[in-house]
Parts: structure tokens; sequence; C-alpha cells
């Protein structure tokens, strides 16, 4: 049995490569027991011992010689995450056993760990199943934060959308799976299994390369839901706006690595037929051209609109999300550098935007843009760090974003020379970049510009909020203004 | 890693910008002794450097990798003696200002961490232009420099005229700016890279048109920065920022950086890419600028706008001389000008504080007896200025007069009457502020500067006097290969001291022994229109800001409301509202619908991939 598994993965895994993904569940689960067992531990220290947890499994990702950029970005996220639940203790008591009432916060603080194991496992994949079940530890996890807040109408409501719609995802999933195992008679993802596919299998049938392609355009179709592109996207405006901070701040940046993983790695197979002629290779540029332009049109037209602050970094993040998609246009061996180089700018500026909109939420009770008014006036520095991480999003010279988003039109450009009729997708990317650079001075201009009202009171910026505003500011400018600090 | 020492040049003074603007912001001290640390610990590193000390050459970082290699920006340090010995004259000149800002800012209301950060940033700006092996990273420094001026003119910005001045240098040196770009990029286009190395292999094969072309869009550059005319406009309004600051930006170093980048360019593109063309603009540009800066300075009664045009004029005679095709005079004459205007500035600023904050000459008078030792400094300094035998200034112009008299005579009688017109204005400021009586409360309380103003200026009065002898010029003059120019009796000479003698005489013949309370020459047309700058100035309040500007601004407006406005806003906005409302009619928050586009996506993307088989 357990060798008729391995031909039919065609992958082995040692145990050592999943080390850290244990050693965060076994940490997830001693903070539930201790969740259960020591009530008088107070249920915010989890989320500290949490984040710690995860940082040290973010170091652990960079050792060794083949470091794995996509874990390391996962784990970071979920630190952060943490500690922006840490800071908004004070929101997850309300909403879940009423005020000051820590009882039945603890599983939100545990649970992200979990998740995080899933995608470090998801980063090991080699095959379909690993792959799946990977996948779902992620988002079964994902569904609970999501509704996490039962006090809350929006987090119900949020929970149930994301439920049933991931579901929906998830079933495309293993149906593309099993089309493609029914196609190659094998789950591994590798170049040798695509060529036989396409050549028609054993019987050399045009039928089974189509239906193999069939299953591809199913488990994009999985993946592209994870990282929102269109026209899977539907689901993020809602889900984000409503879910618990923490959770829209883990779904966007967390769950879109994994997201990008897997589409990384599925793609990954047929690069060796990705040369001018082929007709797969034309076919695929085809299909994320027109992905990429619906994605960045959505997101970035869509969110000029928007007045609530969170929706508008889910629109945003439909955005990001189709720029990071214009990489695959020129898939070449640089694709997952690239692609998690870009996703470490977005990463360090969106979860500072979440912590910003965190701070206001608990402060001032509200997630509107307007809720930010008179920041440059009381509050100058944190003003001024936000700003930084809104640039960076927009895209502002000298800053990291900048450099992400420079590659994505140079990938562009790069790849025009080989398939010939991409030049269309250049204005698609100039207008979604112009357009990002109104919305995200949306908030900029009403730190600065709008009159703070009276009983505006300064605010005050816990410890967590602000080293991780200052770092990731520091870091959008130091990485923005030396790119090849990465590279080295 | 020794190799990659002379990136100190650059990081220290920002370090020492960044920390005093973010750390020190409240401790002034602080931050003016780390301002100074670093800029001194650049100098000593200088000063090693000439000394000998090899460390091979630093590395080269490539700032933005682009596939298409040519296109990348490079950041590459050049450590030949044209850019080690500019260097020496900027942090040297640098130090001196720090020191002297110490007295000359002390009980200041102004923030001083602000002060001390924009110097230290603007010493940064201006490694980057000296130390630059490309012209990309030259543009860089060179916007940078533009900033810190920008800054420090407008230092005390709570002051209308200061706050005005800033913007004017910033605006003027853009409209430079921009054609230096366009040189920059048809330089790219032409010789297909923007390092200097490279570019002197490749200059003999393009058409001189397309050389003269480049080498005057970049000179454009320089008309801005070493404020040329016709844009000479900003650099006597940026007196208005403290005089220290006017002693190393707007007079020493940043306005010679037009000068340097030209010669950093004839060397390296080679003298016959600078053809025929583009020298007579570049030399008629300079002497136009070098003629006209004389005349105002005649009629000027504040001190540091004497001093100001003299600048102007002295940069006329430095692009004169690029424009002779005679770099060496130009640097040699820049070096010089460098110390003992420096040393102007510097006595200028310890008038002006020792007299109560007086700059009018006319309320000035008898300085010499109440200060004598800065009196001295000055007068060094204005030896070498006039070119009195002896003093470095003399060496330098008679090596422009003298190459001025090869190539075209021209440019030689020029340089000579502008020569008796510099001895005339300095005599006059001389006799009128520091002989006589006093003839204001300022100047009659006037005491001797403090000690950390004394001591630039006597270092400065040394260099003013021994810069231009051979044992000092030699080792120091930033150009490759120097040999301080050897003194022979000769026309150049002679029209020399006919300039000078000239000068003097008309000069105490007109203002006696500062005895006179009003100038003899103002009340008529002419000294009016000297005041008034030529009504340059004014012409282009109405000209280009009233009349051209008006006309633009009616054609602005009118694509604005048509074209802007109309089509692009309110057609983008009616557009995007329009899919705003279709995504929201999408997004309306049915999960049903939801399913329907996720599955009708679905559909379209195996459409695409399986389909088309």
């Amino acid at each position: 049995m357990e060798d008729q598994i391995s031909t039919l993965c065609s992958a082995t895994y040692s145990w050592c490569q999943f080390c850290p993904a244990f050693a965060l569940v076994v940490l997830a689960g001693l903070l539930l027991l201790a969740d259960a067992f020591l009530p008088k531990l107070p249920k915010r220290s989890f989320a500290l011992l949490g984040a710690l947890g995860s940082l040290a499994a973010a170091v652990s990702m960079l050792s060794g010689d083949h470091p794995n950029t996509f874990g390391f970005l996962a784990c970071i996220s979920t630190a952060l995450t943490l500690l922006l639940a840490f800071d908004y203790k004070k929101i997850c008591c309300e909403s879940i056993a009423g005020k000051d009432n820590e009882e039945g916060t603890g599983e939100f603080y545990a649970l992200p760990l979990v998740a995080c194991a899933g995608i470090i496992c998801l980063t090991q994949a080699r095959d379909l199943i690993m792959l799946f079940v990977s996948l779902e530890v992620i988002t079964l996890t994902s569904y609970v934060l999501a509704g996490y807040f039962r006090r809350n109408r929006g987090s119900i409501e949020a929970g149930i959308k994301y439920l049933i719609l991931g579901a929906m995802s998830t079933g495309l999933l293993v149906f593309g799976a099993a089309w493609y195992f029914g196609m190659t008679g094998s789950f591994a993802l590798n170049s040798s299994v695509v060529l036989h596919a396409l050549n028609g299998g054993e019987v050399g049938s045009a039928a089974i390369a189509a239906g193999f392609l069939m299953a591809v355009a199913l488990l994009f179709a999985g993946a592209f839901f994870k990282i929102g592109a269109a026209p899977m996207h539907i689901w993020i405006p809602d889900v984000y706006q409503g879910a618990p901070t923490p959770t829209t701040t883990f779904l966007a940046v967390a769950s879109k690595t994994a997201g990008f993983a897997v589409l990384v790695m599925l793609v990954m197979p047929f690069l060796p037929f990705m040369q001018p002629g082929v007709q797969i290779a034309q076919m695929l540029v085809i299909t994320f051209s027109i992905v990429a332009a619906a994605t960045l049109l959505i997101g970035n037209l869509g969110a000029i609109c928007q007045s609530n602050a969170k929706r508008l970094l889910g629109y945003s993040s439909i955005g990001q999300a189709g720029f990071i998609l214009v990489f695959f246009m020129n898939p070449n061996s640089a694709l997952g550098f690239l692609v998690s180089q870009y996703l470490l700018a977005y990463t360090l500026a969106t979860v500072a935007a979440f912590f910003a909109i965190a701070l206001v939420r608990t402060q001032r009770g509200s997630e509107e843009i307007s809720a930010f008014r008179g920041l440059g006036k009381s509050n100058p520095r944190l003003a001024f760090l936000i700003t930084v991480c809104f640039a960076s999003l927009a895209g502002v010279p000298l800053t990291f974003g900048f450099i992400a988003k420079m590659y994505t039109f140079i990938a562009l450009v790069d790849a025009i020379p080989t398939w010939g009729h991409l030049s269309w997708l250049l204005p698609v990317m100039i207008v979604s970049a112009a357009a990002g650079f109104y919305y995200y001075f949306k908030v900029i201009r009403a730190m600065y510009w709008e009159q703070q009202q009276p009983g505006d009171k300064a605010l005050c910026v816990p410890v967590c909020t602000a080293a991780v505003l200052t770092v990731s500011a520091i870091a959008l400018i130091v990485l923005g203004t030396l790119p090849l600090v990465l590279a080295l | 890693m020794i190799q990659n020492l002379p990136w100190l040049f650059l990081l220290l003074p920002l370090l020492a910008a960044v920390i005093d603007w973010v750390v020190f912001r409240k401790c002034s001290k602080c931050a003016a002794a780390l301002s100074i640390l670093s800029v001194a610990a650049t100098f000593a590193l200088c000063v090693a450097y000439l000394c000998g000390l090899q460390t091979g050459t630093p590395g080269i970082y490539t700032w933005m990798p682009v596939a298409a290699a040519q296109l990348s920006l490079h950041m590459g340090l050049v450590l030949d003696p044209l850019a080690m010995r500019m260097m020496l004259v900027v942090t040297g000149i640098g130090l001196l200002v720090h020191i002297f800002s110490i007295g000359y800012m002390k009980g200041d209301p102004s923030n001083l961490s602000r002060y001390f950060a924009g110097l230290s940033i603007f010493m940064f700006s201006m490694t980057c232009i000296v130390l630059a092996d490309n012209l990309a990273m030259t543009f860089i420094g060179w916007e940078m420099v533009g900033f810190s001026s920008y800054l420090l003119i407008g230092h005390w910005f709570d002051k209308a005229s200061a706050a005005d001045a800033a913007k004017k240098a910033f605006i003027t040196n853009r409209v430079g700016d921009f054609g230096f770009l366009i040189g920059i990029l048809l330089t790219l286009g032409v010789f297909g890279s923007l390092n200097f190395a490279d570019m002197g292999a490749k200059a003999a094969g393009i058409a001189p048109a397309i050389l003269t072309a480049t080498v005057l869009f970049l000179f454009c550059g320089a008309v801005g920065k070493s404020a040329q005319f016709p844009l000479h406009v900003w650099l006597p309004d940026a007196m208005e920022g403290p005089t220290p600051v006017s002693a190393l930006i707007h007079a020493a170093t940043m306005v010679a950086a037009g000068v340097y980048m030209l010669v950093r360019l004839q060397v390296a593109m080679g003298e016959a890419a600078f053809t025929g063309t583009a020298c007579n603009v570049i030399a008629t540009v300079g002497a136009i600028t070098a003629v006209l800066a004389a005349l105002m300075a005649v009629q000027q009664d504040d001190i540091k706008r004497v001093l100001a045009y003299s600048t102007l004029s002295q940069l006329g005679y430095m692009v004169m001389a690029v424009g002779l095709l005679a770099g060496e005079a130009a640097m040699f004459h820049l070096y010089t000008h460098a110390w003992f205007k420096a040393l102007l500035f510097l006595g200028a600023g310890a008038i002006i504080i020792c007299c109560h904050h007086e700059q009018d000459i006319w309320k000035m008078g008898g300085l010499a007896k109440r200060m004598p030792l800065t009196v001295l400094c000055f007068l060094m300094g204005t030896c070498a200025l006039i070119a009195v035998p002896g003093f470095s200034g003399f060496f330098s112009k008679e090596a422009i007069l003298d190459a001025a008299l090869e190539q075209n005579p021209v440019f030689f009688w020029v340089g000579a009457g502008v020569a008796a017109l510099t001895t005339f204005y300095m005599a006059r400021l001389c006799l009128v502020a520091f002989c006589g009586s006093a003839r204001a409360h300022g100047a009659e309380h006037a005491k001797e500067a403090c000690p950390t103003m004394l001591l630039p200026l006597l270092v400065l009065a040394v260099m003013a006097i021994i810069s231009g002898y051979g044992f000092a010029a030699d080792s120091l003059v930033p150009f490759e290969g120097f040999h301080a120019h050897g003194f022979a009796l000769g026309l150049p000479f002679y029209a020399g001291m006919g300039a000078l003698a000239l000068g003097l005489l008309l000069a105490f013949a007109l203002y006696g022994c500062g005895k006179r309370s009003k100038d003899p020459l103002s009340g008529n047309a002419v000294s009016d229109a000297l005041r008034n700058r030529f009504y340059i100035d004014a012409l282009y309040d109405k000209v280009i800001i009233g009349g051209l500007q008006e006309i633009v601004a009616h054609i602005i407006e009118f694509i604005d409301a048509a074209v802007i406005r109309g089509l692009l806003m309110q057609g983008s906005a009616w557009l995007t509202a329009r899919i705003g409302l279709l995504l929201s009619y999408i997004q309306g928050g049915s999960l049903r619908a939801y399913a329907f586009v996720c599955g009708f996506g679905l559909l379209i993307l195996i459409f695409l991939l399986a389909f088309n088989l």
C-alpha cells in the first residue's frame, strides 16, 4: 500500500522538513490546553507566545541550503497577525464574551498557528495530495477565525460567506485533482507528467490533453480563489470588511502567500514548455493576461469609491494580486523570487495598514477612512509611519512598493518581445497604478487635510503597534532605497 | 572591505544628517558636534587619500538592475585627482564653514539641528556629484544639492523674503535641470552609456551636430547650477540664507559644480567632443555673465550682494575658460576662488554679526579700527580676488587670460575689462565699509569676532595667499597632472596690472578714504539700471511670469477645463462610477450571485485553457 502511494505521488518527503510545522502545531496544542486548564492565565499572552513561536519558525525557514521564502513570509505574517490580535484585545473581548471578559478568546490566538503550519507544509508539497491537505488545514482554520466574533453580525456574515464560497473552491480543487489523476495517473507536479499528458498519455489521444488542461484550469481556479484573482475575487470585499481585523490581516497576507505558493507550484511544471510557438505556452499566457487585467481593473477601480478602510484594503489586495499575476506573463526560474519580493513589500505595508486600522477602530470606534482625520496634527509620527506604508502600497519611488511594482513593469516589457500581443496590458497596469495613487492617498489626505473634530483626542499607540509600524516603515524605506539588499 | 572605504565619503554625512534630523532634533549642540565630526572625518580621509593611501578600486553597486544592462543604474566612485582634490576643497571649506557656523548661529532662535542636518545633507549631495562615476549619479547629487540649497536658503522660512528666495532658487534651477536631463538622455542615446569611463572611446564616431546638441543640453545644467546668464537671477537672492551657507554653497562649492561637471565631461569625452559651436556658446555665456555681474556689483550697497555678484562674475570667468578649452585654468580658478571667496563671505558674515545684523555698507564705516583682524583677513581675500600679484587669485586669473589670448583675443579683452570692474567694486566696498568713521549705531559698537569665527578666517586667509603657488597648487588643484602657471611678463600681465591700477585709481578718486556718506555715482539712470540688475528680474517678472505665463496659463486652463476636468476627470469619474456601480451591483452581498460569478468565471477559464487546443 505504502509503495503504491509513493509511486502515485512519485514524491517522497522526509520527516524533518516538516519539523517547524510540527513545532507550531504542538505549540498551538499546548496553548489550547492552557486555555482549557489554566483559566488564570491571561489569554492575551498566548498571542505573544504564538508570535514568538512563528518568528522562530520564520528564522528556521531561512536557514539551510534552500531558503523557503514563501514559508518565511507566511510565518512573518502569522507573527504580525498575532501581535495585532494582542493589541486588539479590547475589541476581541467585546465581540466574543462581552466587555473585558477574556473567556473564549484563547482559541483566537492559537488557531493562526495551525494555519501557519498548514502553509509551511504547503510550500513543501510536490504533489496534489499534500497540496490539498495542507491547503484545507489553512482554509478550515480560516473559516473559524473569520466568524469568530460571535457578537458581531459582520463577522458572522463574513464567516458564512467565506465558508460557502470557500467550500465551493475546495470542491473545484478536488475536482481538478481528480481530473488530473484521471488524465495522468499521477498526483505528482512535475514536467514529465505534464509532458506525458500533453502528448496524449498512454493512448496518445488529444482528448487526454484537453482533459488534462481542464484539470489545470480547475486547479488554477482553486488557487485564484485564495489569491483573490478575478473571477474568484468575489468573496474578498465582504469577508475582509466583516471578519475580525486580525483575521482579515491573516487572510490578506498569509493566506494570499499560500495562494501564490500554490500558483507558482502549479506553473513551475510548465516552465520547460514556456517558449514562443508552443501552443500551451500561448494559451497559458493569454489566460494569465486576461485574468491579470480583469483583476487589476476590478481591484483598483473598485477601490476608488470605497469609504471603509478595511473594504478599501480588500480591493487593494485584489489589485495588488493583479500586479503579481503580471509576473506569470514571463515565467522563468526567478518567478518564485520575484513573487515573494512583491509579497514581502505588500505584506509589510498591508500589515502596517491593518495595524493602523485596528488602532483607529479601537480608539475612535470606526473603520471608515474619515476616522483617520487629523492624525497628522494629533499624532504626527504615527501619521508619518502610516503615510510611508500607504505610499509604499501606492508605489511611490524610494519605497519598497515602488521597486516591487517596477519589477512587474519590467517583467511585462521583457515578456512583450516573446509573446508579442501583450502590449495592451501596459495601459491597464498604468491606469491601475494611477488609480492606486488616488485611493491610497485618500487615507493620507484624511490624516493631513481633514480637520479634527471636537472630541477627537490624540491616539495612544500601544507598544506592539508602534514597534510594527516603525519597523515596517523603516524596512520599506531601506529596501526601497537599497533594493539589492534582498538578493544578497 | 578596505577597497570600499571611499563609500564613507557618502555614508558619513548622510548618517549625520539622518541622526541630526531624527535623534538630535531637540539637542542642537549634539547635532552640531555630529555634523562637524562627520565632515572632519571625511576631510581626514580625503587628506589620507591625497597623501597616497591606496585602497584599490571601490566596488560598484548596481542600484537598479535592469535586464538591458546599459539601462541599469549603477553607483560607482571615481577617485582620480580631479575628484579627490575637489573633495579636499569641498570638505576643507566645509569643515571651516561648519566651525564658523557655531559662532555665527549662536543665539539664533531657529532650530539649529535642522540647520546642521541641512549642512550635512548638502555635504552628502555635493560628494555625490564630485565622486560620481556616471551622469545618472551626478544628476541625483545635482537634484539633492538643489534640495539642500532650498532648505538652507529658506532656513529662516518665517521671513517671507527667505522663503521666496528659496523657491526662486529651486525653480530657476529646475529650468536648467530640465535641459540637463535631456542632455543626459541624449548622452545615453548617443554614447550608449552614462559612465564617464566609457565616453572617450565612443566620442570619435558621432556626428558633430549631435555632439554639439548633447554638450549644449548638458551645459544647461551648468547654466542653472552655476548661475550663468540668463538663469543667474537666483544667486543674489539666495543671499537671504545664513552667511556661512552663502560661503559654502553659493560661493565655494555648489555653484562651482557646474564648472566641475563641464570639466569632468571635457576630460571624459575628450576635448574634440566640444565642437566649435558648443565652445563658442559656452564661452560667450560665461563672458556675458562675467560682464553683466561685474557691472551690477558696482552699484550694490548690501555687502553680501556685492560678493554674490562678484561670485557670478568669477563663475563667468570659469565657464568662459571651459569654453576656451582651458579646463585646467578653469579648475585652477575654481580652486583659488573657493578659498578666497569663502574667506570673503565668512569675513562678511563676521562683520554682519559684529555690526548687529547690518548688511548695508553705507551704514558701516571705520571698521578697520574696531575689528582689525577680521578686516585684515577680508583684505587678504580682496587682494586675491582683485588679482594683486603674489596672491592666489593673481595666478589663476593670469592662467585664464593667457588661455583667452591664445584662443580668442575678444574674450581676453572682456576678461581684462571685468578685472578692472572687479577691482573697482571691491575697492569701493573696502573703502566705504572699513575707512572713515562709523555711519550708524551698529558699526560704532562693533567688536572683534569671537574665536570660532576668527579661526576659520585665519586659515582661509593663509590659503588665499599661498594656494596659487606651485608648491600648493601642483598637488592640490583639481586637475590631472596640473602644473602651476609659470609667471611671465607679457600682455596678460600688463593688461592685468593696468586693470588693477585703473580700478584702484577710480575707486580712490570717487570714494576717497570713506569720508562720503552717499554714493557719488547714484541718482542717475545708469546707476538705477545697475542697481536694478538691468531690470532682468523685472523683465522675467513681467514677461515670463506676468505675460507669457498668463497666456500659457490661459491655454493650460482651457486644457484643464476641457480635456482634463471635462473629459478625463469627469469622464473617468463617470466611467469609474459606472464601473463601481456595476461592481457594486455584482458585489451586492448576495451569496447566490457570488457563486454564480465564480461558476461563470470558471467556465471562461476552462474555455480559455482547454477549448483552444
